[in-house]
Formats: structure tokens, sequence, C-alpha cells
């Protein structure tokens, strides 16, 4: 491991910080997480975490979580009986809030494993299986990834043909994933497969598993994206034993074990996102203002973006106060509104930006790890944009959920 | 302002009563009447207390704000009904400003609806006067047609103010303009050595306050009658898209077109997030103005867009006068306008 740990580490921090001891003051909290962020993020962490190359990501990633770990925020939004801080929801926001407003590192490498898994384990995982994986992420650096899509199943993700056939107490699977997000990182994967061919719907015989990455038989390809970076990768497994004790829920019930791993990304992550681009939204202003604000066409435009972006922020806000009233009446429509309105904004202002910059934002550097979708580079923010309209199912596929299932259009 | 109103059953007293009273084939109706707006309308909607709503409660109104006048422009816009009440809600505002005395006698009449009121833009040029009376003209000026009273804007002594002149009095004349947008009206005031009344000269402590807040209420106003009708306009094309077959098929049933009205829905779910917003800021909000006037440029325009493509996506009927869409594309263009 390099030591971007040592490099990165700032003077010694004067003080000692406990944002956690702070929750019953919403203001001390929040100024207790303000002032450790300035006291432990490097001022010019972006500059040094662009020169990191792909194998020194986890170095950097980890260096991160364990300075969130320091002060109980490893892990800001799990309840109690996951081993997080078990913090009231309005505390969760304000952390992110803080995050976005701090510019924190995003553990991108960490998404999945601070997410999704503890999404998935907690409601439907063996009490052996939350105790033996969660406290990787609590305790340790696991990184974890998801096998969803395939080269055939994107959108259509029922369809997928990972197979997994029973061989004693293992299963056998044979297959291909893509898109899983850094998988050539990751210790393990949650996997779905087809475990019987023959189901009545394309959504029935699919199960889900935990695969140890280092498992004979799995290899991962990296993908090259179109900003030059690789976040995601191919996972290919050839004969990789799944011993049974990894199936999550019942065989064949992966399907609905699936929504509740994507669910989670209906809440704090689109809110982090939001709140990233609404400050850097602001600061695009004001760092223009001897540039392209003197232009009265392109400081029109640029105003017009303002409404767009409240919209979302508004959405999402209503979003997150119907899921702390009660989870499981929060609206079920409203994720796929922010989605539809959010990708296409985010598409539209980046390019925005990339036309207003002129040759300036030409000009290609390196992506940042941990910036998300607001590395401030005007062409890859905008490249990585797509991000937001291609995946967690399709912009066209939000649109047919919406034609038929809220407005009730006929089938095509 | 009052609290204690239910707003979520008092909106959807606002739409039902319009459904029943100003259905589609009312308004298609109308188009062609020639009025400056719908007298049994305007007297049914005063018979509710509609233009009560903001009106001080001293002087028989409910007292209530914002957010209220969103719900309720929201709701005419949705029926595209010709009753003018945006004048209503400036005209209160004006009278209940702080410093505004005088005129307070006009706004019984304006709370219980016996007086319509057309009301000159905020930061629109103002009409000098010496305090005794009044020459000059006032252009476009909206709802001017219907209206029993103008507030328009003036300035005596270098003081910005607001002259309340009856439409009746003598040296008064309004010369209308047809308007595309047939659901409401527009007229050239021309004033001819008017003379101006007891306490009609209306000078508030803060001018540049009492424009601010004008600018905000009427933003919100046009933010939410289009809002209204973008709902509505899209609601009528949806249900058109599942009765209307071609090719053997239902044309909701085409991908190319029902990915455009999911859009459109989509948009309009955050659109009234932005109007439900800038209309419950408190009036003193230090954003309660950029979030109005960001709004009413978003919304109006998103509303005209949606419209433009109902037209569109109802093809060839949607070209003639007996279907509703072109009545919500011209209202929604005149929005954005104002």
């Amino acid at each position: 491991m390099m030591t971007q740990t040592d490099t990165l580490a700032p003077a010694i921090a004067e003080r000692s910080f406990d944002p956690i001891s702070k929750v019953g003051d919403e203001q001390a909290f929040r100024q207790e997480i303000r002032d450790w962020l300035a006291a432990v993020l490097p001022a010019d962490w972006r500059q040094q975490w662009q020169k990191v190359r792909e194998a020194d990501l986890k170095g950097v990633m980890n260096w991160w979580l364990n300075e969130r770990r320091k002060v109980g925020l490893a892990t800001p939004h799990w309840p109690k009986e996951w081993g997080g801080p078990g913090l009231p929801f309005s505390y969760q926001i304000i952390v992110y809030e803080e995050f976005a407003r701090g510019d924190a590192p995003e553990l991108e490498t960490f998404t999945i494993s601070l997410f999704h898994t503890p999404a998935t384990l907690f409601e439907h995982g063996t009490q052996d299986q939350k105790d033996r994986y969660l406290g990787g992420i609590t305790h340790g650096t696991d990184v974890w990834c998801q096998g969803f899509s395939e080269p055939g199943a994107g959108s259509d993700l029922a369809s997928l043909r990972t197979s997994a056939v029973r061989d004693g107490d293992d299963y056998v699977v044979n297959g291909q994933k893509i898109w899983s997000s850094a998988s050539m990182h990751a210790d393990y994967c949650l996997l779905l497969a087809r475990t019987d061919p023959n189901g009545k719907r394309k959504h029935d015989g699919i199960s889900y598993f935990i695969m140890d990455m280092k498992s004979p038989g799995v290899t991962v390809r990296p993908i090259r994206q179109i900003t030059g970076e690789s976040e995601f990768a191919e996972v290919f497994m050839d004969d990789v034993r799944i011993p049974a004790k990894n199936l999550i829920g019942a065989e064949g019930n992966g399907w609905n074990i699936a929504q509740s791993t994507l669910s989670t990304e209906r809440g704090l992550l689109i809110f982090s996102a939001t709140e990233r681009i609404a400050r850097a939204f602001e600061l695009d202003g004001i760092e223009a203002k001897n540039t392209w604000m003197r232009d009265v066409g392109l400081r029109r435009e640029y105003a017009g973006f303002y409404a767009e972006m409240q919209a979302v922020r508004l959405m999402v806000k209503r979003l997150l106060a119907e899921l702390e009233a009660n989870p499981d009446k929060a609206s079920a429509t409203l994720p796929t509104f922010i989605k539809l309105n959010w990708g296409p904004l985010l598409q539209r202002y980046g390019e925005f930006l990339v036309r207003a910059e002129g040759i300036e934002a030409q000009k290609w550097e390196p992506a940042i790890p941990g910036t998300g979708h607001s590395s401030r580079m005007r062409f890859n923010d905008f490249l990585k944009s797509y991000g937001w309209t291609i995946a967690g199912g399709s912009n066209e596929i939000m649109r047919n959920i919406v034609s038929e299932r809220i407005l009730n259009l006929p089938r095509g | 302002m009052s609290d204690e109103f239910d707003l979520d059953a008092l909106a959807e007293s606002f739409l039902e009563f319009l459904e029943g009273e100003w259905p589609k084939e009312k308004a298609i109706a109308y188009e062609r009447s020639g009025q400056a707006y719908d007298a049994g309308l305007w007297a049914a909607t005063a018979g509710l207390g509609w233009p009560a709503l903001t009106a001080p409660e001293a002087n028989g109104g409910l007292g209530l704000g914002t957010a209220a006048a969103a719900y309720l422009h929201a709701a005419l816009g949705a029926a595209a009904a010709p009753a003018p009440l945006l004048g209503t809600l400036l005209a209160t505002t004006i009278f209940g400003a702080a410093g505004a005395e005088g005129g307070h006698e006009l706004l019984a009449a304006i709370a219980e609806g016996s007086l319509r009121v057309a009301v000159a833009e905020p930061g629109s040029a103002a009409v000098e006067t010496d305090g005794k009376t009044v020459s000059g003209t006032v252009r476009n000026l909206l709802d001017a047609p219907g209206a029993g009273l103008f507030l328009l804007r003036a300035s005596h002594a270098g003081r910005p103010g607001w002259l309340a002149i009856d439409t009746d009095a003598a040296g008064v004349s309004v010369a209308r303009r047809a308007l595309a947008d047939t659901t409401r009206s527009l007229g050239d005031v021309t004033l001819d050595n008017v003379a101006i009344g007891e306490g009609r000269l209306i000078r508030p402590a803060d001018p540049a306050a009492l424009d601010d807040l004008l600018t905000r209420r009427a933003c919100v106003a046009l933010a939410a009658d289009s809002l209204g009708g973008g709902e509505a306009v899209l609601r009528i094309t949806i249900d058109y898209m599942k009765v209307r077959e071609q090719f053997g098929r239902l044309i909701g049933s085409f991908q190319a077109l029902k990915h455009r009205v999911a859009d459109h829905h989509a948009a309009l779910v955050g659109a009234r997030e932005l109007v439900l917003n800038a209309a419950a800021l408190p009036d003193d909000a230090p954003d309660a103005l950029l979030a109005a006037l960001s709004t009413e440029a978003h919304v109006t325009a998103l509303t005209a867009d949606i419209a433009r493509d109902c037209i569109q996506l109802h093809g060839g009927v949607g070209f003639t006068a007996e279907f509703s869409p072109h009545l919500y594309l011209k209202r929604a263009k005149l929005n954005e306008a104002l």
C-alpha cells in the first residue's frame, strides 16, 4: 500500500473531534463536523488525489474511510444494530450536507459497501452472514461490488443469464457481469445468478449470493470509460464455487431482494449527489464572474439552471422528509421523477459549462478520484453525466415506467 | 395572515368548484364570446369569497397570504378560467402595505367582488401627478377592459406611489387590445385631466419593498397559473392518447409519444415543488423574491413548451379550436410574457 496516508495527513490536529457526542444539538453537531473537516482535510486534496493511479486508489480511499472512522462517521447512516452510530435521520442529513459543503472526498470505492451491502444483509441475510461480513465494513476496509448487469441484461436486468447450479454444498457459477463498480478492488460481490432457468416469468428463478472475489475462476477486467478512468469492470465467472451458506434469502427470491439493494440509492446517495452539484453550481457562477458571466446570453442560461437545480433539490428534500416520517410509506414514484429530471439537467448543465468556458474546457486532465460528478473539470463532468441517464435503469426505461405504470398509458 | 386554514382543503375546493362551473366545453365556447371576463363565473367566485382571500380581515377579507393565492391561481390556470383575480391579489397587497393610508374603503368592495381591479406592473413607468389631477397613458394594462378600478404607478413630488382611479371617472378611456389569450384582456388606458379623489393617492412607507412584494406575489400567482395549466393540458392530452387509435393501436402505446408525456409529467412534478416552495416562504424570507422570480421564469416557460407539444400530440384535432389545448398554449404564452 502506498504512503498516501502520510503525505495527506495535515499538521497534527490541535484537538480531538467527537461529533457523535454533540447529538441533541444540531448546530453544535454541524459545527463539530465543519471544524473536523477543516482540520483533517488538506486544502489541496484534489490536486494530490489527481496524481493517484489505479493501483493506489484503495490507499487514499482507505485513508479517508479511516479518518471518518476516528470520529465515528465511517458509516454515518447505519443504525446501532448494524454497528453504526445510530444517528437520527436529521443528523444523517447534516453529515451528508456538511460533507458536500466541506468538499469531503466521496468514498466511491465503498459505495456498495456502505449502502447496498447493509441494506441487503440486514433485511435478508442470516445472522451468520451479518456477523461475518458487516464487521469487515464497520471495522475494516472491505470493498464490495455488485454483480447485477450483464452484457445482455442492462436496463432489462431480469433477463440475466449467469447460471448457478447446485452441486453438493456449493453452487457452481458461470457467466459474465458488467458495469460492476469498483469490482477490480472488491473483496466480495453481491451476485445475482439464475438458479432455475425454467421460471414462469424471467424474474423467477433468480437467486442472490455473496461471492468471494478471490475465489478461483473469478476474472476481473476493468472497463476504460469515455472519461479515461476505470470505475467499472467486467467480472467473468468460470466454474466459480460459492458455498450454499452464501445464498442470501431463499433460492429463487433474488429479484425481490435486489429491490431492497437498489432502494438504498433512493435517499442519502441522491441527496449527497444533488447537494454537491448545488455547491459546485454556486462556485461555477462566482468563479466565472470575470469570464463567461460577463456574457449576457451565457449569464441568462446559467440563471435558468438555478430553478431546475432547485426543483430537483426540493424533490429530494421531500423524499427525505417522507423517508424520515415512514420509510415504508415514502413515495415510490418520486425517485423516478427525480432521476428523470436530474440526469438530463446534469447533462445539459455539463454541456453548458463546456461551451461557456470555451477552449479551456477542451484541455484534458486526469480525473480526480473521490470527486464524483463534481470534479469541476468540465469535459470530465459532462461526459460522466451520462452515468445518471444510462445507469440504474436508463432514462428511456424510466419513461416507460412513468407512462405505463404511473400515467396508465397502454403498453407498446 | 391566518395559519389555521387547511390550505389543501382550500385547494381542493377551488379545483372542484371550477371543474363543475367551468368545464372544458364552457372554456372552449367562451373563446369566441368577445368578453373581457365571464360575468357569471366572476359572480360565482365572488359568492364563494375568492376575491376576499387575501384582503385584510378588518375589511371583510380572509387575510390569507401568498400560499393560499398560489392554490387559487393554480386552479384558475387549470380551468383556463376568465376570472381576473390577479388584480385582486395585487390590489389587496397595495392597500395592505404599511403606510398605505387611503383607499381602504375600496377594499370592502374588492373583497366582496363588486370591484375588479387592473393593477400596473410593479416597476413599470409611473404617471406624473400634482396630487389633484392626472394626465397620461398607461399601455398594455392587464385586465383593464373589465375593471372598475385602476391602480396605476404614480409619481408625486418626486415620490413614488400608486393612484386609484375609477374606470368610469371623467377623462378616463380604455382602448381594448385583443389578445391571443382570450381568457384575459388587455387595454391602453388614457387619462385626460382626471381628478384624483380623496385618499386615492397611496403612498406606501417603503415603495421599493412594496414593489418587491408585488413582484413576488405576481410571480408566484403566474407560476401557479402556469403550473395548473400545464398539469391540466397534459392530463387532457394523456386522456386523448388513451382513446385515439391509429394503425389499429392506441396512440398512447407509441413510445415516441409516451416518452414525451413522461418527461413533461416528471418536469411538472419538479415545477410543483418550486411553486409550493416559492409560495410557502414568508414574505420577509431573504430568498422569497429570488425563489419567486426564478420559479416564474422556469414554470411559465416549461408550461408554454408542454402546451406547445400537447397541440402536436393531439395531431389534427389539436389544430382545431374545438379542442382545448390551444387555450392552454395561449394562456401559457401570455403568462410567459407577463
